[in-house]
């Protein structure tokens, strides 16, 4: 029984060594850059592969050193006057008034949140700190938040900005921000919990999905919790969290066994020091960069580390991005591409415009990743569930359209289903537009264009980093020996063949 | 018996892909064994299997945007109604009596010929614990069948497609519509979807390019994923393990590349499979011009094409009646009991009516008390449909009380949980066992 536990404790001792430098090569350093962030062109590759692995893993995670001059929506920000005049009309307004300006405002909100999610698709295809992106995505999934309740475009961006602003922080410390931000006071209806009638939803969550994991708490702990959480309340005309003492209830708790006159600040802090905390977060962060849990123990030594570190993030990361486990076969190529990751990552590898956000946003909808509005708390599952034959044969059928500019058949319902009435609109503006599309000449160099096997030789680089199968390789060789002169559209067309692979998929 | 039904066609495609050539030299001995035992059985059993005549079919209906119950079946000679209702209040007049206090909307015309000739039933007072007014939530709880304080990742038919059919092809479940609904949601997806079924395809812009995209994606059995030592080994041997790897099932510890590749076989067959028999089955009944009809026409289609699809689902839009409800109203019941009417006839001609149940359901039912908009809020429980030829015909339940004191909030209570009816349908219909896929033992209710 000693012998074992020796044994294990030694297994996780070895855990997490740093990869040997003679493993750094370009295909290690696109690995990192396709997971770290949403993948680049070759000339990205290169220079992040010069950069050795500890400065490549540097120049990734320390991104503040990076300026990122993206503005915000003009609309992020509180608008009290503009509640003041809602709550006026809902308590004296005539029935009529008061259902013109509720279309108004849900009109309002449906224009921020698309732009919303076009500002942040864009960041994630341009800006300079994929890394933050990345995370700020993960802490979406995470706390996944919904604009189909929250129905409040600035509460949204508001939480989009802690999941960037802390993305790579303190775990106690983002969790109490996103707890006590508006978009999870109302999402979770933390917002009406009263001492009289403590709402559990926010308390129960919070340890199921948040922190713990089933298993880790009792339903006692819930309602002992939901308690502690009196109070954390919303102010509806500034827009902003508020602390309501007269709400709390400030009698005794006993939370995980503890006993004190905790409050949520105080309940924060207990559930971050249980155990179960480090294990149950560093595998999700884990799982998401990464894929399967190789071991019990790189699990036991993910923890430690971020336990040693302070429940810091950025450290944890640096390690994680420089671990041999991270470049292990099993982890390389391994992974299926989010919606998200899929479109981004192709107009990063390409080096094409995203189109614009409401195509890019039919998209992602209709490949099951609509941002800002995740299925339910439990956020996107991923994995292997991204992919049915619909949603395959929709990611090839739109890589057609992302390659040559063109608009993807899109229809009403992928334009948010229950105003079929604004979807019609949304197409027939469509169809009026071209999109982006690949520019043959930015990645093919004249050379190249001379010989076919250069030509998939740069392509296959490009798109996959690593070669084809061999009966791959020969299918694209035999479709452009049989072009007598290769346009460019023959080109994007190879370039769409090739993402039409279950390779493509995957990175 | 499933496995006989959903096999067929994977069994054939094995038979030209893996059997035709590559088998001999790349596939180890003991699995060409048992692939040409499959082989045996499917020639054995091929014409059974490839219409799957004895499977039963349900077709799920989403009213979506919280249907009025109170005025689709109407309680007219109550006297609480016509209070809660001075200006929304459906008379005598208005309505199809089917009992003495019970009417339907005098819309669903449709519904009252299914109703008298004993193929419609209604469940009244539908609903659960704790019922959420968010057409979110409520909609998510109605899909994933969960309490209303729990969230389920997971949707109802979806865990039945884990739990019941396994080894099924992808079209064991088919949404008409450009979203899965959460209902389908599963731990191994499963289930396709499309609006039309000539956007389900991989489009092409030439011949060349169609070729290349097929042998693309040809299935290279000599692959990692095939390999008995690695990480799907283990499930080779174990029982069904073929039918599972075949079913394009991710395999723990295995590559999630080999999982993309059997969906993108999976994909071209059943994109084949559906555009011919869309284009090859025809109407054999008038339908309304809805979208509802449309997407019942092409049910139909694909019932009589011999599909080994066990339920479909489709929706219909519109019933969020917050203002100036009776037009609206009017308009969407009439096109419900239209459009259905027509598909039992299309059926019946069919002769594939006793294999097919149609269930309605909506998120919530509306506030008993009119609003001041000439529409209706928010509410709780409300009736749901059943139709087949089957069925166990006539008013199920009772309906709920209207009395002040016996509402909740200003909406009915619920006398039958919604998964009750669920559990009926799984056990009664698609003859399986409820509790693993709902998770709790709820009565099955009697609904054939």
């Amino acid at each position: 029984m000693i012998e074992t536990l020796r044994a294990s404790r030694r297994l996780v001792n070895s855990m997490l060594q740093e990869l040997s430098s003679d493993r750094w090569n370009q295909a290690t350093a696109a690995h990192l850059l396709n997971r770290a962030g949403f993948g680049g062109p070759p000339a990205a590759v290169k220079q992040l592969a010069g950069l050795g692995l500890a400065g490549a893993v540097d120049f990734l995670v320390d991104y503040e050193k990076i300026p990122d001059p993206t503005p915000n929506p003009d609309w992020a920000k509180p608008e009290p006057e503009r509640m003041l005049h809602l709550q006026a009309v809902n308590r004296t307004g005539t029935p009529e008034e008061k259902r013109k300006l509720q279309q108004e405002t849900q009109q309002l909100q449906r224009q921020r949140i698309l732009e919303l999610r076009g500002w942040w698709l864009a960041r994630m295809a341009r800006g300079p700190r994929p890394l933050q992106e990345k995370m700020a995505l993960f802490w979406h999934g995470h706390f996944a938040t919904s604009f189909e309740k929250v129905r409040d475009a600035y509460f949204m961006w508001r939480q989009n900005d802690i999941f960037r602003r802390l993305a790579t922080g303190n775990w106690p410390l983002l969790l109490l921000e996103v707890g006590k931000d508006p978009a999870m006071l109302v999402w979770l209806d933390q917002a009406q919990s009263r001492r009289e009638h403590p709402n559990e939803n926010f308390a129960r969550e919070v340890m199921e999905l948040f922190t713990l994991g089933e298993g880790h708490y009792t339903e006692h702990d819930i309602t002992e919790a939901a308690r502690a959480l009196t109070g954390w309340s919303l102010e509806r005309q500034q827009q902003r969290y508020v602390y309501r003492p007269l709400l709390h209830d400030g009698g005794e708790k006993t939370i995980f066994g503890h006993s004190g006159h905790f409050d949520g600040d105080a309940f924060i802090e207990l559930i971050v020091a249980q155990p179960p905390a480090a294990k149950f977060i560093t595998a999700k962060i884990w799982n998401y960069f990464a894929g399967d849990m190789l071991a019990p123990e790189l699990n036991e030594a993910l923890a430690a580390h971020f336990r040693t570190n302070g429940n810091h993030f950025k450290p944890f990361l640096r390690a994680l991005f420089r671990s041999e486990e991270f470049y292990s076969p099993e982890i390389v190529r391994n992974q299926v591409k989010s919606p998200v990751q899929w479109l981004v990552g192709t107009a990063r590898m390409l080096e094409c415009d995203l189109p614009p956000t409401l195509v890019s946003w039919g998209l992602t909808r209709q490949l099951g990743q609509d941002l800002f509005a995740p299925p339910n708390v439990k956020g996107w599952d991923g994995g292997v569930t991204w992919i049915t034959t619909n949603t395959l044969l929709t990611r090839y059928n739109d890589a057609q359209s992302l390659v040559d500019g063109t608009v993807p058949p899109l229809t009403a319902n992928d334009f948010g289903g229950k105003g079929a009435g604004n979807g019609q609109k949304a197409m027939k503006a469509l169809q009026r537009l071209r999109i982006g599309g690949v520019s043959v000449e930015k990645i093919l160099t004249p050379e190249e264009r001379e010989h076919n096997p250069a030509i998939l030789a740069s392509l296959q680089n490009r798109l996959f980093q690593t070669d084809l199968k061999k009966n791959q390789q020969e299918t694209m060789q035999a479709f452009l020996d049989a072009k007598t002169k290769m346009s460019d559209a023959d080109i994007r067309t190879a370039i769409r063949l090739m993402m039409s692979t279950p390779e493509y998929q995957v990175t | 018996m499933k496995n006989e039904i959903t096999l067929q066609t994977r069994r054939e495609f094995l038979r030209r892909t893996v059997l035709g050539s590559a088998l001999t030299w790349t596939v180890p001995a003991f699995l060409a064994d048992t692939f040409s035992a499959l082989q045996a059985q499917a020639a054995a059993s091929a014409t059974q299997t490839v219409t799957g005549k004895d499977a039963t079919i349900l077709v799920v209906l989403q009213m979506a945007g919280g249907n009025d119950g109170l005025n689709t079946v109407v309680p007219y000679a109550n006297d609480f109604y016509h209070r809660a209702r001075p200006k929304l209040g459906l008379k005598a007049g208005d309505i199809l009596k089917v009992s003495d206090d019970v009417g339907l909307h005098g819309a669903l015309k449709g519904f009252k010929e299914l109703y008298d000739n004993g193929q419609l039933s209604v469940i009244q007072g539908v609903g659960y614990p704790n019922p959420n007014r968010s057409h979110f939530r409520s909609t998510e709880i109605w899909q994933t069948a969960s309490d209303s304080e729990r969230i389920e990742k997971y949707g109802w038919l979806g865990r039945y497609f884990d739990n019941a059919c396994a080894g099924a092809e992808p079209t064991v479940g088919v949404t008409i519509g450009s979203q899965l609904p959460e209902a389908f949601f599963a731990a191994k997806p499963r289930g396709i979807c499309f609006n039309n079924p000539q956007n389900y395809r991989f489009m092409a812009n030439g011949s060349a390019t169609e070729e290349s995209y097929k042998k693309l994606n040809e299935l290279e059995m000599s692959g990692p994923g095939l390999t008995p030592d690695d990480g799907s080994g283990g499930m080779l041997n174990s029982g069904g393990s073929i039918a599972q790897l075949l079913a394009g099932m991710p395999m723990t510890g295995g590559r999630a590349i080999d999982f993309i590749a059997r969906t993108a076989l999976d994909a071209q067959h059943s994109s084949e499979e559906i555009r011919g028999v869309a284009a090859r089955v025809q109407n054999q009944a008038e339908y309304p011009a809805s979208p509802l009809a449309g997407s019942l026409k092409l049910v139909a289609k694909l019932i009589g094409g011999g599909l080994p699809t066990r339920v479909y689902y489709i929706s219909q839009g519109g019933y969020d009646t917050h203002t100036n409800q009776i037009p609206t109203q009017q308009r969407l019941l009439q096109d419900l009991g239209d459009s259905v009417k027509a598909f039992v006839t299309d059926l019946t001609a069919q002769g594939n009516l006793s294999r097919v149940l149609v269930m309605t359901f909506s998120e919530f039912g509306r506030r008993v008390a009119e609003n001041a908009n000439g529409g209706t809020d928010h509410g709780a429980a409300a009736p749901m449909f059943m139709i087949s030829q089957r069925v166990n015909a006539g008013l199920l339940g009772h309906y709920p009380s209207l009395a002040p004191q016996d509402l909740f909030q200003g909406d009915v209570k619920y006398n039958v949980d919604f998964r009750s009816v669920y559990a009926g349908v799984l056990e009664n219909w698609l003859k399986t066992k409820s509790l693993p896929i709902l998770g709790q033992q709820f009565p099955p209710l009697a609904v054939v």
